[in-house]
């Protein structure tokens, strides 16, 4: 009992640690030992060692969907890296630059944040609808009437679709990272460069970008982890099975799928190995997002230290 | 900062017009769209409702029980929020204002938990819950939602470090105990962040879908979210209670976000800047 009294910290980050422990850290660990086995998570687990990795690598069908769920997945990254986020950064810098109405922008830009996502699933297939859509609405309206077509519906087309959605609905959570780090940037800094005759664009280049790095950096991780795990637009617009032929489908949803596929207790369109199998997949995903993620703060640790 | 300026500002601020007023546009289409019947909704994208009325509204508290799903949200909502808030203003008061040697692998442990989203975990702790014999319950999934600590603690043990000692030794010297110097001095001392992170904390919880999705099965459980996901579902059938219903999950929301968002701005931002 003493030796509780002379450590009263503990006391404090007891209740939080256990919970977080028991709910968000214990999975992970417990996640890689379900995947050794084969179960359906109500009967009897059965060890099969790598089994099921070599499964879900070997087994074509789920290969190929899980190639597809992957490709998918980096799509939505390579579009969020190299479209959102310079949008994002030149959406702060104009904010920051104190243009007229920026805190009227600012609050515009981050409010779709606050919708749910079926709501915002909803709205845009309202708005991108064959028959009632407002987009092919305004195509007839500007004398482009022969490209009008029911969007949602084309495979083709679906992971973008899903990626306008994520990228209106996401893009002030970045906006609002990026200015705050931008406000840290020191104002003398900033003048001497205007005293000098730097230009708009030549401050934001040289100055502003190589301050806000480290910010950059995070946000490119955050993305990444986000495109990997991204999992209710493509469900509340394709479905469990990820859409028409599979196009929206994205790693997540393919995980989803197998573990508990039809939104049933334990369902899932293997049954017999739902757990095993569904939690292989968790983990890919995990090793997938945790190599990167490792590779990215070494990075950045190694070139904060030079 | 008028200095700062850029020289164009009509094209950069024709592209933050162009983002509101979209934004805007969809806001009001979707309120606008709430007052017409299923009817006119399905035959004819925009024009006049027959009668403008709150038709849709009563149907949406009639027929679809919306206050049921309303009180389960907020159930989850309250008791998760509750938790998150007393749990991790102690985790990090314990961490930003005592010495002791595991202190930075501590935090460390804490902040591990921004990488692993809870989507990997979900078996596990769908098993965990299950086991427990909360599967379907509101308490299930707030334990679950309750323990996504990072964040807050991350916010806030900036906030306990940076706050002068002075403070905790007068409080000591006056004597009073950890706890009293906790509940009387620091809590509220930190009230500016704890409210920043109600309110982001809030969104993500009343907006939260995957993890109510897994966890509540049957309708009586279900939160706003899976609401309009059903309605959505069976779209051409449904499509007037979509709309409402995606209104009254929206509108409070965003007026609440209009009402604060100096507070919630700055407490996203002050979270990002060492990220």
């Amino acid at each position: 009992m003493t030796w509780f009294k002379k450590r009263p910290f503990l006391w404090f980050i007891l209740p939080g640690f256990l919970l977080y422990s028991l709910f968000s850290v214990y999975p992970i660990f417990s996640a890689f030992q379900i995947s050794l086995n084969q179960w359906d998570g109500i009967g009897a687990k059965t060890f099969v060692g790598l089994d099921n990795y070599g499964e879900l690598f070997g087994n074509k069908e789920l290969f190929s969907q899980l190639t597809g769920a992957f490709r998918n997945s980096v799509v939505l990254f390579l579009l969020n890296a190299f479209a959102v986020l310079p949008a994002q950064l030149y959406m702060a810098y104009l904010l920051y630059s104190g243009i007229r109405g920026h805190r009227f922008f600012q609050a515009m830009i981050f409010s779709p944040q606050f919708i749910a996502t079926p709501v915002i699933v909803f709205m845009g297939t309202l708005i991108f609808d064959g028959n009632i859509g407002v987009f092919n609405k305004l195509l007839e309206a500007v004398g482009l009437g022969e490209w009008t077509r029911p969007w949602i519906g084309l495979p083709e087309l679906g992971i973008f679709i899903v990626w306008i959605m994520v990228a209106w609905s996401g893009i002030g959570v970045g906006m609002i990272f990026f200015l705050g780090a931008m406000k840290m940037i020191s104002s003398e800094v900033m003048e001497a460069a205007l005293l000098e005759g730097a230009s708009y664009w030549r401050r934001f280049f040289s100055i502003v970008l190589p301050q806000i790095k480290t910010t950059v950096l995070n946000m490119l991780i955050l993305t990444y982890i986000f495109a990997m795990t991204m999992f209710d637009f493509s469900f509340i617009l394709g479905g469990v099975s990820g859409g028409i032929n599979r196009s929206v489908d994205v790693m997540a949803l393919f995980f989803y799928r197998i573990a508990f596929g039809d939104n049933s207790a334990v369902g899932g369109t293997m049954n017999v190995n739902a757990m095993g199998m569904g939690t292989t997949i968790a983990c890919v995903m995990f090793a997938v997002i945790f190599i990167v993620a490792v590779v990215q703060v070494i990075l950045t640790y190694r070139r904060t230290e030079d | 900062m008028n200095n700062l300026r850029p020289t164009r500002t009509y094209v950069s601020s024709a592209i933050l017009w162009l983002y509101s007023s979209f934004t805007l546009f969809v806001l009001g289409y979707m309120t606008y769209q709430s007052f017409r019947s299923k009817k006119e909704l399905l035959s004819n994208t925009f024009g006049w409702p027959d009668v403008f009325g709150f038709a849709n509204l009563k149907k949406l508290f009639a027929e679809a029980d919306f206050l049921r799903y309303l009180f389960n949200s907020a159930w989850i909502l309250i008791a998760t929020l509750a938790a998150i808030i007393m749990l991790s203003s102690m985790v990090a008061y314990g961490i930003g204002k005592y010495r002791f040697r595991l202190k930075g692998a501590v935090l460390i442990y804490f902040l591990i938990g921004l990488m692993f989203p809870v989507q990997l975990g979900i078996v596990p702790i769908f098993l965990l819950i299950r086991d427990m014999g909360l599967l379907n319950s509101q308490w299930g999934v707030a334990l679950v939602l309750a323990s996504g600590l990072s964040m807050p603690v991350f916010l806030l043990t900036t906030f306990f470090e940076k706050l002068p000692n002075d403070l905790y030794e007068s409080a000591k010297i006056d004597g009073a105990g950890e706890w009293t110097t906790f509940i009387r001095v620091m809590f509220p001392l930190a009230s500016p962040v704890i409210f920043s992170i109600c309110i982001i904390m809030s969104v993500q919880i009343w907006n939260q879908f995957f993890v109510p999705l897994i966890m509540l099965q049957s309708e009586d459980n279900k939160t706003i979210p899976l609401m309009i996901m059903k309605f959505t579902n069976n779209l051409m059938y449904n499509i007037d209670l979509a709309m409402v219903g995606s209104v009254m999950a929206t509108v409070p929301i965003l007026i609440l976000f209009f009402l604060f968002s100096g507070k919630v701005l700055e407490g996203v931002a002050s979270g990002g800047v060492k990220g």
